[in-house]
């Protein structure tokens, strides 16, 4: 199959679903009234609710919803092979992805903008509430596992990366600079900074650089009898290796800045640049994947198997650390692909942030709706740079080896740069510039779930115990947790546990939106089953993990001490979520029981 | 606190022109766009001016919410230009909040 034409059945999909079963959904079911105020004009503040253009929130919605997962997610699934991962995100997002974030906007819209922790306070149970927001602070914690190791771990420890990882940092602080001190005009600030941000990656990609950055990480380069060079690094703890020790702290040494330091300093203005680093570079991507048009590697399966085992799939002997099995198909890849199919996540966005804007009711569908088909998009391009970026150039034994060696993230850089080069930019400048993209997606998120986690312990704890309102020492504990789960976890079962997480807040906003219909007697069974497979799904793929955890540490002599206590942490917050997911759905039945028992108050 | 622009902007309208079409189209791509990158920036600092005025409005008129403030005469040479905020403030500083408040941020 040409890649093109996975594009192209991309596009057919969002045709289909949205402008049939969205559309008509919308205007059957949920039947929007544009004569109705929404919450942005009824409790208009300026701030929170606010109404804006339908075309400003598609924007403001896709950037909220779209980073690191829609990229990674696909290129895991891979191991899988191609059909399965594709399938799962196109028909993911055409039956349920849309659903709950349009759902999650409309429910906002039509109860005053009420925050999803209210509305299951309401509808659910009081409970429900708290369960919903443990489900946050596990998955915030997951996702700083997860994106510190991916950034940590893989990313910063290619040479050509951290220096121009630092000088964009250093150049979002001048853009921040420029525009709140200096009052410089945006577009000027834009392009200063954009093309100071380029020369800053090409700095990076210098020999005396990259042997600067090598030395560094105490990269031991020895050559074997054959002529064939491997690179070996020492060991600080554990399995923990130098580079993956000292990036892995430079990059939660960003997060504290990110954290403490007022949000126009810091974090705002860095996103900024970031924002355009990452667009020129998925623009650049698409035009040049569409010119190159490949087809897809014959060697690169369809399907590999059904544990997800590359090993069997390909032949690993030359590898020393072999991949291990994902699991099966079912569950495991309904989580491992969360962001790109369907995002617990982007129901709270959804319903806290873009409702509270919405203009008229009749924009829920363009925002919430487009806004999902186009991150689809996002995750069958992430695929693609996967199957042919890295398939054509290196083969399916590369993109074997590449995952063997725990470089997840690298497989799009490198997938990503195969693409710019048909547009004329060398690989040598796409890989790092790839690699710097991804880098720059995982620490705006950091950062911001860093702070998160800093008010949520503030308002958790600060009660009890004083300490914790305190800025520096609320940030400190949570980067100290992060740093633990960094350290020691496991990112393949890691990543299943944050989409895990994830699934288990979709599951929650599909199951509210349930209830919702049926209090309003509209038509449920488009929510209701999605709820029901993907409650199911994530419930087997957290026992599974959480099996496969605990064998692990109990089955394996000389365990490396990192993984043991990373494998146990790991198991325990699969347990948790689980036991937590029951209580929610004992409470989910008896609020259904009672909503189809109830009769109708009649009219006197 | 300026309004954002209410206008709305469909791209295709039957009977339109294609002049009107492409400047529809440039005019919807550049408002995503800004959505995507600048309108957070904006909204920051929206958030921020609005915590300073509510809290100024706070220690001025806190009495209109149950908290003892003393009314000294400023109080009442600064009423005319708090009016206007007052039913927002209030709304605000009453309206029921937990964290999923805060999760209207880029995360995943």
């Amino acid at each position: 199959m040409n890649a093109v034409y996975t594009l192209i059945i991309g596009f057919a999909a969002i045709y289909l679903g949205y402008s049939f079963y969205a559309k008509n959904i919308h205007k059957n079911i949920m039947k929007p009234d544009d004569k109705k105020a929404t919450p942005a004009k009824m409790y208009m503040d300026g701030v929170d609710f606010s109404p804006a253009n339908r075309n400003v929130l598609f924007g403001y919605q896709f950037k909220s919803i779209a980073a690191l997962g829609p990229i990674t997610g696909p290129i895991v699934a891979v191991q899988w092979g191609w059909l399965p991962a594709l399938i799962w995100i196109i028909v993911g997002t055409f039956f349920i992805g849309w659903v709950q974030d349009y759902t999650s906007i409309m429910l906002g819209v039509r109860e005053e903008g009420q925050s999803f922790g209210a509305l299951s306070y309401r509808f659910i149970s009081p409970r429900s509430r708290s369960i919903l927001l443990t489900f946050i602070y596990f998955y915030l914690l997951l996702i700083m596992a997860a994106f510190g190791k991916i950034v940590g771990y893989d990313l910063m420890t290619n040479p050509a990366v951290p220096l121009g990882v630092l000088l964009v940092i250093s150049i979002g602080l001048l853009a921040g600079q420029m525009t709140y001190k200096w009052k410089m005009d945006i577009i000027m600030t834009s392009i200063v900074t954009v093309v100071l941000a380029f020369v800053g990656i090409w700095l990076g990609t210098l020999p005396a650089v990259q042997s600067l950055f090598s030395s560094i990480n105490g990269a031991v380069v020895s050559t074997a009898a054959d002529g064939t060079k491997t690179t070996t690094y020492a060991l600080v703890f554990g399995s923990v290796t130098r580079p993956q020790f000292i990036w892995s702290l430079v990059t939660l040494i960003i997060c504290y800045f990110g954290a403490v330091l007022p949000i126009w300093r810091w974090a705002q203005p860095i996103n900024y640049v970031a924002f355009w680093i990452v667009f020129l570079g998925i623009l650049a991507g698409t035009i040049g994947l569409l010119i190159w048009h490949p087809a897809f590697p014959s060697d690169f399966p369809a399907f590999t198997n059904w544990s997800g085992n590359l090993c069997a799939a390909a032949d690993c002997s030359g590898i020393e650390t072999k991949p291990p099995a994902l699991g099966f198909l079912w569950p495991i890849l309904f989580v491992t692909i969360a962001c790109g199919a369907v995002s617990g996540w982007h129901s709270l966005v959804s319903s806290s942030g873009t409702a509270r804007q919405l203009e008229k009711e009749s924009d829920s569908l363009y925002v919430g709706g487009g806004a999902m088909f186009l991150e689809m998009f996002l995750a069958i391009l992430s695929l693609l740079t996967a199957v042919v970026g890295v398939g054509v150039t290196k083969g399916f034994a590369g993109y074997v080896n590449m995952i063997a060696a725990g470089k997840n993230a690298g497989v799009f850089a490198v997938g990503l740069s195969e693409m710019m080069a048909k547009i004329g930019v060398p690989t040598s400048f796409g890989l790092p510039y790839g690699s710097v993209f991804l880098t720059l997606m995982g620490l705006t998120i950091m950062y911001l779930v860093v702070r998160f986690m800093r008010v949520a312990s503030a308002e958790f704890l600060g009660d009890k115990v004083s300490l914790f309102k305190n800025t520096t020492f609320g940030t400190l504990v949570a980067l100290l947790i992060s740093a633990l789960l960094i350290y020691t976890g496991f990112w393949a079962r890691i990543w299943v546990l944050f989409g895990g997480a994830n699934q288990l807040m979709a599951s929650l906003a599909l199951l509210l939106a349930t209830l919702w219909l049926m209090t309003n007697g509209k038509k449920y069974m488009w929510t209701f089953i999605p709820f029901i497979f993907m409650f199911v799904t994530t419930i087997a793929a957290l026992l599974m993990t959480a099996y496969n955890l605990l064998k692990q540490v109990l089955t394996t002599p000389d365990l490396p001490i990192d993984k043991v206590i990373g494998n146990w942490l790991a198991g325990f917050i699969a347990i948790y979520l689980v036991i937590a997911a029951v209580i929610l759905a004992w409470d989910a039945i008896k609020a259904l029981m009672r909503l189809r028992t109830q009769v109708p108050v009649k009219a006197n | 606190m300026p309004a954002l622009s209410f206008n709305e902007n469909r791209f295709f309208i039957p009977d339109m022109t294609l002049k009107q079409t492409l400047s529809n189209t440039v005019k919807a791509i550049a408002d995503i766009l800004y959505g995507a990158s600048i309108y957070e920036m904006v909204r920051d600092l929206h958030k921020e001016r609005s915590h300073l005025e509510h809290l100024f409005i706070l220690i001025v008129f806190g009495d209109l919410l149950g908290i003892p403030v003393l009314p000294p005469y400023y109080t009442l040479r600064l009423l005319p230009f708090v009016v206007p905020n007052i039913s927002g403030w209030k709304r605000n500083m009453l309206r029921e909040r937990d964290l999923t408040d805060l999760c209207d941020q880029e995360i995943t």
